[in-house]
C-alpha cells in the first residue's frame, strides 16, 4: 500500500516538473489574438524604431514612429467614428515608465482627441525601472475599440549599481518650483502608519468585544428577546460598555482631526486630479497624405510559399516623382528591395510614379510571418489586407498612403 | 425594582456554563469567518468600485466619495444585522472593515506589489476601519437599524472620506510634468504602465459642480452619504434575506 502511495507521489512529482520545465513561458502580449481585421483596418504603425534594447534603471530610451489612425476603421468599432485616443506602452507591469510622450511635437500627458485619417508622429521616452529583460510594444489605444499594438522589442533592463530613483518636482503654493521628491516610495511610511494605526483601532474594537466576552452561547438569550434592545437587562451589553465604546468613539474621532489637521499642514497645496485632453496639432506627415491615392487594389496569397501578392493602382497627384520606400502591414514593416523575403518587399514594373501618372504597382512579399502573426483575415468575415505604402516625393518628403486590397487566398 | 423570573433566567443563561460549547467555539467562528467576510467584502468592493479603489489617480472628489461608500457598506451592513442579532454585538461593520482591510492589504502587497512591482503608494487601499467605527456605535446607542442605515450609513460616509482624504492628500499635490501642472497622483498614473486600462477609461471629475459654487467634494459627500443608505439596506437584504431567513427555516424544518 505505501509503496503505490510512493509511485503516485513520485508520478505526480514528475508530472509537475515536466508541467514546469516543459511549458514554454509566455513571451508577447497576445497581439496575434487579436483579429487580422482588428489589426490591420484600425491603427497603422510606419518606421517605429526603439533607440535601444538595453538601458539601467532609470536610463532611458525612445521609441519613435508614426500612428496613423485608419481611414478604412470598420464601422463596427467605436460606432466607426473614433473620437478618443490613448497612445501608451504594453509592458508586462510597470518594468519600465513613461517619462515623455510628444505627438505632432507636442507634450501629451493624456488622452488624445482623434478622428479617422488622423497622423500621429510620436517618440516616447522610456526609462528601464525593474531589472529584467521585457517585452514592450506602443500601443494605442481608441474609446470604444480597446487597444491595439504596435511593433514590439525585448528591452533588457540592467542593475543601476547607483540606485534608482524616480524624481518628480512638487509646485509651491507661489508657483515656484518645490521638493523634488521620488515617486518610487513618495509618503509610503506616512500612508501605511496611518492605515495601520486605523486597522489597529479596529482591532482594538474587536478584541474587546471578543476576548472577555463570549459570543456563540449568547445565541440562546438573543433568540429571545427583540431585536432594538441591547441586552443590557440580561448582561449583554453594560454600562461600561457603553461607556467605554463612547471612549472608542471620540478616539477616533480625534485621530481624524488629528490626522486632517497633519495633512492640511503638511501638504497645504493641493487641486483635483487633472483631465487633460486636445486635438495634437497636424502633422508634416498630413500635408502630403493625398499625393498618392490608391485604387482597385487586390492581394493574392499563396500559402505553399507564404507569399503574398498585392497589386494596386498608383496616382501621383504631386509635381515630383514618387518612390515607393516601405510597406507595413500592422506590425509587419517591408523595405522595398531586390527578391522577397522577411522584411523586404520586390515590386514590379519599377517602384516609381512619375507626377500625373497611374501605375499599377505589383508588390511581392515571401514571409512566414503572416501566417504566424495571424494577420491574414482567412477564416474571418471580411478578406481584405489593409496597409500603408510609404513614398518618397522627388522633393525628399514623405507622403503615407492607405491600401485596402481585397483578398484572393488559395485555400489549402 | 424586583426583577422579574424571566429577567433572571436570561441572566443565568448569559452566564451559563456549557458542557461541550467553550471558548474554542468562539475563535473558530470568528477566525473561519474572518477569511470569508473579507473575501466577500474585498469581491464587493472590486465589483463596484476596483479601480477607485486600485490607484490614487482614480481617488478624485466626485466619484470616489460616491461609490466606494456605498460598495463597501453592503457587507458591513449585513454583518452587523447579523452579528447583533445573533450575539448582541455592535461589531458586523468593524469586523468587516478589519478583515477587509487585512486581505486586501496582502492583496495588494502580493499581487500589486510583489509580482507586478507597483509602488504601494500608489496602489494603497482605503480604510473603513474609523467609519465603521463610528456606524458600529451609531448601532450601539440606537439599537435600530433603520436609524442606524440613516445616521449611520450618513456618519459613515463622512467618515470614511476624512479618513481616506488623509492618506490621499500628498498625491494631490501639484506638481510640473510634461509642461503642464498635474498631480502627483495623475504623474503615477501615467508614469507607471497600465497596459489594458488607458487613460479616458478613468472616471474621475470632469467639471466642478459649479452650481453648487464649486463645492465638489460636498456636494459628492452628500450623495455619497445618501447612496450608502441605499447600500446599507441592500446589505440588511443579505443579512436578512439570504442568510438568517433560510438558517431559521433550514433549523425549523430540522
Amino acid at each position: 500500500m505505501q509503496r503505490r502511495y510512493r509511485r503516485y507521489f513520485l508520478a505526480a512529482l514528475l508530472a509537475t516538473m515536466l508541467l514546469v520545465t516543459l511549458a514554454p513561458a509566455a513571451q508577447a502580449h497576445g497581439e496575434a489574438a487579436q483579429e487580422a481585421f482588428l489589426r490591420l483596418r484600425t491603427v497603422g504603425w510606419v518606421n517605429v524604431r526603439f533607440s535601444s534594447d538595453t538601458v539601467m534603471q532609470g536610463e532611458t530610451f525612445t521609441i519613435t514612429g508614426v500612428a496613423k489612425i485608419m481611414e478604412s476603421w470598420p464601422t463596427t468599432l467605436a460606432k466607426g467614428n473614433p473620437n478618443t485616443g490613448y497612445m501608451g506602452l504594453i509592458a508586462p507591469g510597470p518594468v519600465v515608465m513613461l517619462k515623455e510622450r510628444t505627438m505632432n511635437g507636442v507634450s501629451v500627458p493624456s488622452r488624445i482627441d482623434i478622428k479617422k485619417g488622423d497622423i500621429f508622429e510620436f517618440s516616447m521616452t522610456v526609462a528601464g525601472r525593474r531589472v529584467g529583460r521585457w517585452h514592450i510594444h506602443p500601443s494605442f489605444s481608441v474609446k470604444g475599440a480597446g487597444t491595439l499594438l504596435g511593433p514590439g522589442m525585448w528591452i533588457n533592463v540592467k542593475e543601476n549599481p547607483d540606485g534608482f530613483k524616480n524624481e518628480v518636482q512638487l509646485v509651491e503654493a507661489g508657483g515656484g518650483p518645490g521638493d523634488t521628491i521620488n515617486l518610487e516610495n513618495y509618503q509610503l511610511p506616512y500612508v501605511w502608519i496611518w492605515l495601520v494605526i486605523t486597522f489597529f483601532i479596529g482591532l482594538a474594537w474587536m478584541i474587546y468585544w471578543t476576548v472577555p466576552k463570549r459570543t456563540v452561547t449568547n445565541l440562546a438569550v438573543t433568540s429571545q428577546i427583540p431585536l432594538n434592545t441591547d441586552g443590557m437587562d440580561y448582561g449583554l451589553i453594560t454600562k461600561k460598555d457603553h461607556r467605554n465604546m463612547n471612549w472608542f468613539a471620540i478616539g477616533t474621532l480625534l485621530l481624524l482631526l488629528v490626522g486632517w489637521i497633519y495633512q492640511a499642514n503638511a501638504f497645504p497645496t493641493k487641486i483635483p486630479q487633472q483631465i487633460i485632453q486636445f486635438a495634437p496639432p497636424q502633422s508634416a506627415l498630413a500635408e502630403n497624405a493625398g499625393i498618392a491615392q490608391t485604387r482597385n487594389a487586390r492581394a493574392t496569397f499563396d500559402p505553399d510559399t507564404d507569399t503574398v501578392a498585392l497589386s494596386v493602382d498608383v496616382t501621383n497627384t504631386g509635381t515630383t516623382p514618387l518612390t515607393l520606400t516601405n510597406f507595413h502591414a500592422s506590425t509587419l514593416a517591408y523595405a522595398v528591395g531586390g527578391s522577397p523575403g522577411p522584411g523586404v518587399i520586390a515590386v514590379t514594373p519599377q517602384a516609381e510614379v512619375a507626377p500625373g501618372a497611374t501605375t499599377k504597382l505589383t508588390l511581392t512579399t515571401r514571409d512566414p510571418a503572416w501566417r504566424v502573426e495571424h494577420l491574414l483575415p482567412i477564416g474571418e468575415s471580411q478578406l481584405l489586407i489593409t496597409g500603408i505604402l510609404v513614398f518618397r516625393t522627388g522633393d525628399g518628403n514623405t507622403a503615407l498612403s492607405e491600401v485596402e486590397a481585397i483578398l484572393q487566398p488559395r485555400f489549402e | 425594582m424586583a426583577t422579574d423570573a424571566r429577567t433572571l433566567e436570561l441572566r443565568q443563561l448569559v452566564n451559563k456554563k456549557y458542557k461541550y460549547i467553550d471558548r474554542k467555539w468562539d475563535a473558530v467562528f470568528w477566525i473561519t469567518a474572518a477569511f470569508v467576510v473579507g473575501a466577500a467584502a474585498d469581491i464587493t468592493k472590486q465589483l463596484f468600485a476596483g479601480d477607485w479603489d486600485f490607484w490614487t489617480d482614480w481617488k478624485d472628489r466626485q466619484w470616489w466619495p460616491i461609490i466606494t461608500p456605498f460598495a463597501i457598506i453592503i457587507i458591513g451592513s449585513a454583518l452587523q444585522y447579523i452579528q447583533w442579532l445573533a450575539w448582541r454585538f455592535p461589531t458586523g461593520m468593524t469586523y468587516t472593515a478589519v478583515a477587509m482591510f487585512a486581505c486586501t492589504f496582502i492583496g495588494r502587497w502580493l499581487q500589486w506589489g510583489a509580482f507586478v512591482y507597483y509602488p504601494m503608494n500608489f496602489v494603497w487601499p482605503a480604510t473603513m476601519v474609523a467609519a465603521a467605527i463610528f456606524a458600529d456605535w451609531v448601532l450601539l446607542k440606537t439599537k435600530s437599524f433603520v436609524l442606524t442605515s440613516v445616521l449611520g450609513s450618513m456618519i459613515f460616509a463622512v467618515s470614511w472620506w476624512v479618513s481616506n482624504y488623509i492618506p490621499l492628500a500628498p498625491f494631490v499635490q501639484p506638481a510640473q510634468w510634461m509642461d503642464r501642472v498635474l498631480t502627483v497622483s495623475d504623474i503615477q498614473g501615467i508614469e507607471y504602465v497600465r497596459s489594458q486600462t488607458p487613460e479616458y477609461l478613468r472616471i474621475i471629475e470632469h467639471g466642478s459642480l459649479r452650481t453648487f459654487l464649486g463645492e465638489t467634494t460636498y456636494v459628492s459627500l452628500v450623495f455619497g452619504a445618501t447612496v450608502a443608505i441605499g447600500g446599507y439596506w441592500v446589505g440588511q437584504f443579505i443579512g436578512r434575506g439570504l442568510a438568517i431567513w433560510p438558517i431559521g427555516r433550514f433549523m425549523k424544518k430540522w
